[in-house]
């Protein structure tokens, strides 16, 4: 290895290393960061909402003309009726929201009756007895409501339902030992009493503010009796999913025409639910991709220009080291190695600037603490991309006669 | 020690070719001192070129210590440049980046040397050129002759068992070109073999033996008057 001559070499093109070497640090920097965003936006989309998810879909129905709670409470029921005689549906709900949404209900959970700050946060979901098999949930402890159990509801109407079901998260968060059915818990209308407990159901938002409750859900026995803001969630059988959708509105408008479906999100798939609500994540994953890709593209770039005019500048110093005995392969080495010393104290830099960029970024935005992995990865992506860059240039140098050392200049 | 036999090198383009050398012969034995002379255009440079496996030639053969170098592939030429020539260019070639100590150490790292033994072969060459106290300078602190012995000193450090040298007080003023030509005449004395091309009679008068080239083909030197008259002249005025 010629590692000390290279470095003393360098000391006499300082500005050319410098500028070189900043622009590998500042390049890490940024790509281990974006990188690291990248990957806890990616794992955000991977979320399980705990639908089945290929199979559901929503509508969303406003009624039209005014409408006493109780009216309106039979239209829906009547509406149910009508999605649940559709071919290829297998069951019907309906509720003031659901996972990935985007918006609904969200209360304070507490243990006591005069406990002054709520014990969690829960997403409020309305239910009625078909909302577990239609949304596809798991019951894991106590049971489902009974059909008597659930009733309209008025938004003015306070929220004091007497028994509830509970998501697995919250009923953990509540009651770590395990034993939730059964016990009493506290919404803003009073008491109620845990009779089951669901495996997974995903909050109705993957924002910020829903993140301290994302799994944790209240489900309650009631419907929600007002005329827009109210869902009929949908299940198919296998491969009657875009059939049913089809058929859904036509229906209900046969069956009621006072009322209004929205053509373009009136009817949703869930597949469209959960790519409207990652859209954010998707398109900050793409671009922090972009900007990798782009920064590590104009890193490559600066690092081919670099070495090719060192290449052009050095040809006659190449030709004299052929003379005096080099191979192709030491010259090819020679410049590889050169570029392996530059981006080795560029990296060593960027690291240092990666984690100072990262301890801002958590301090003013709330990211996580980058992992080394991530720091590790990008040293080794620039490390490569480096040896990449300059592999062209360095086999043009190599290419270069002996006879070169003999030609005046 | 080198030998080429009706070698011919010949610069070819779509539309015409060129000899640089025809029908070229020469034999350097062992130990000689050989001054190989000629007018510009002549061919002196493509012989130092192809006797220093720099260049390959078009025909004929050329055996180097023994060794016919035509069949030899780039890493094997690599190899026997550094091992067994010593080259000494007009303009010095000495690497700018690099200090004088560096720069002799070149063909040795090349070489695979240990360490130690560089740094021993190179203060010993350092010194032979009275350079040692230099080592830590770079070429552009040297003055012209200076860098010469540098360059020298390179050429030696690895114990070559031939010297080429091409002009090698060319760029020189005359007391450093008298420095730098003493200084192989002593390496020549001490059993060096050195081929040195130069179109300077007083030089070529200072060799053993003097070899001249005209368009490419190894010629009497009484083919060449004036230059003949003028290396007589040098060789008479000569103080050995």
């Amino acid at each position: 290895m010629q590692i000390k001559p290279i470095l003393s070499a360098l000391r006499r093109h300082k500005a050319g290393t410098f500028l070189i070497a900043m622009q590998i640090a500042l390049t890490l920097a940024i790509v281990c960061n974006a990188l690291f965003i990248i990957q806890q936006r990616l794992a955000h989309l991977a979320e399980p909402s705990g639908l089945d998810e290929p199979n559901i879909f929503v509508i969303q129905n406003e009624w039209v003309g005014a409408s006493t709670p109780e009216q309106l409470d039979a239209k829906m029921r009547e509406d149910l009726g009508v999605l649940r005689a559709l071919p290829g549906v297998q069951d019907v709900t309906l509720s003031n929201s659901y996972p990935l949404r985007g918006g609904g209900w969200d209360d304070g959970v507490k243990l006591t009756a005069d406990q002054v700050q709520d014990t969690t946060g829960a997403t409020i979901y309305f239910a009625d007895e078909r909302f577990i098999d239609t949304l596809g949930l798991k019951l894991i402890a106590g049971r489902n409501f009974r059909a008597e159990e659930i009733t309209p509801m008025n938004v003015r109407d306070r929220l004091g339902p007497p028994v509830v079901m509970v998501t697995k998260a919250l009923a953990d968060k509540l009651f770590p030992a395990g034993d939730a059915v059964g016990k009493t818990i506290y919404l803003v209308g009073g008491p109620t009493t845990i009779v089951g407990v669901v495996d997974l159901l995903q909050a109705q938002s993957v924002d910020r503010w829903a993140q301290s409750f994302a799994y944790r859900s209240v489900i309650v026995p009631k419907r929600l009796a007002i005329s827009l803001g109210v869902f009929y969630i949908v299940r198919t059988q296998p491969g009657q999913l875009d059939a049913a959708m089809r058929a859904a509105p036509k229906a209900l408008f046969a069956h009621n025409p006072r009322r209004v479906i929205n053509d373009e999100d009136g009817v949703l798939s869930f597949k469209e639910v959960r790519a409207k609500a990652y859209e954010r994540d998707r398109g900050m994953a793409i671009l922090m991709g972009l900007i990798c890709v782009t920064l590590l593209a104009i890193t490559a770039a600066g690092i081919v220009g670099l070495t090719s005019f060192w290449v052009g500048q050095r040809r006659k110093q190449i030709g004299v080291r052929r003379a005096l005995g080099a191979t192709r392969q030491d010259i090819l080495e020679y410049f590889l190695t050169e570029n392996l010393l530059i981006s080795c104290g560029g990296a060593l830099f960027g690291v240092l600037l990666a984690v100072a960029i990262n301890l801002w970024l958590v301090t003013r935005f709330e990211l996580h603490r980058l992992s080394l992995v991530y720091l590790l990865m990008g040293v080794v992506i620039l490390l490569l991309l480096g040896q990449g860059a300059v592999l062209a240039p360095a086999m043009r140098a190599s290419r270069v006669s002996p006879v070169e050392a003999t030609r005046s200049v | 020690m080198l030998k080429m036999t009706h070698l011919s090198k010949v610069y070819r383009t779509e539309v015409v070719e060129t000899y640089a050398l025809r029908d070229f012969n020469i034999n350097v034995s062992e130990g000689e001192f050989v001054a190989v002379t000629g007018p510009s255009g002549s061919g002196k440079t493509t012989f130092l070129t192809i006797a220093g496996l720099l260049e390959t030639f078009t025909g004929g053969q050329y055996h180097l210590d023994g060794v016919e170098v035509s069949n030899l592939n780039d890493n094997e030429r690599s190899r026997i440049r550094n091992e067994k020539i010593g080259f000494i260019f007009q303009a010095f070639n000495l690497i700018p980046d690099l200090n004088v100590f560096d720069n002799v150490e070149v063909p040795l790292r090349y070489r695979g040397m240990k360490a130690p033994e560089r740094k021993e072969r190179i203060m010993n060459a350092l010194e032979r050129v009275g350079l040692a106290s230099r080592s830590k300078h770079y070429p552009a602190e040297l003055s012209g002759g200076q860098q010469q012995r540098v360059a020298i000193a390179r050429a030696l450090a690895g114990s070559p068992r031939l010297l080429l040298a091409d002009e090698p007080t060319g760029n020189l003023d005359t007391q450093m070109a008298r420095g730098v030509m003493e200084l192989l005449e002593e390496i020549h004395r001490e059993g060096a073999t050195i081929v040195m091309v130069t179109h300077d009679p007083e030089l070529a008068a200072r060799a053993q033996r003097n070899v001249h080239i005209i368009d490419g083909q190894v010629v009497d030197l009484a083919e060449d008057p004036r230059f003949h008259q003028a290396v007589h002249a040098a060789r008479a005025n000569s103080p050995a």
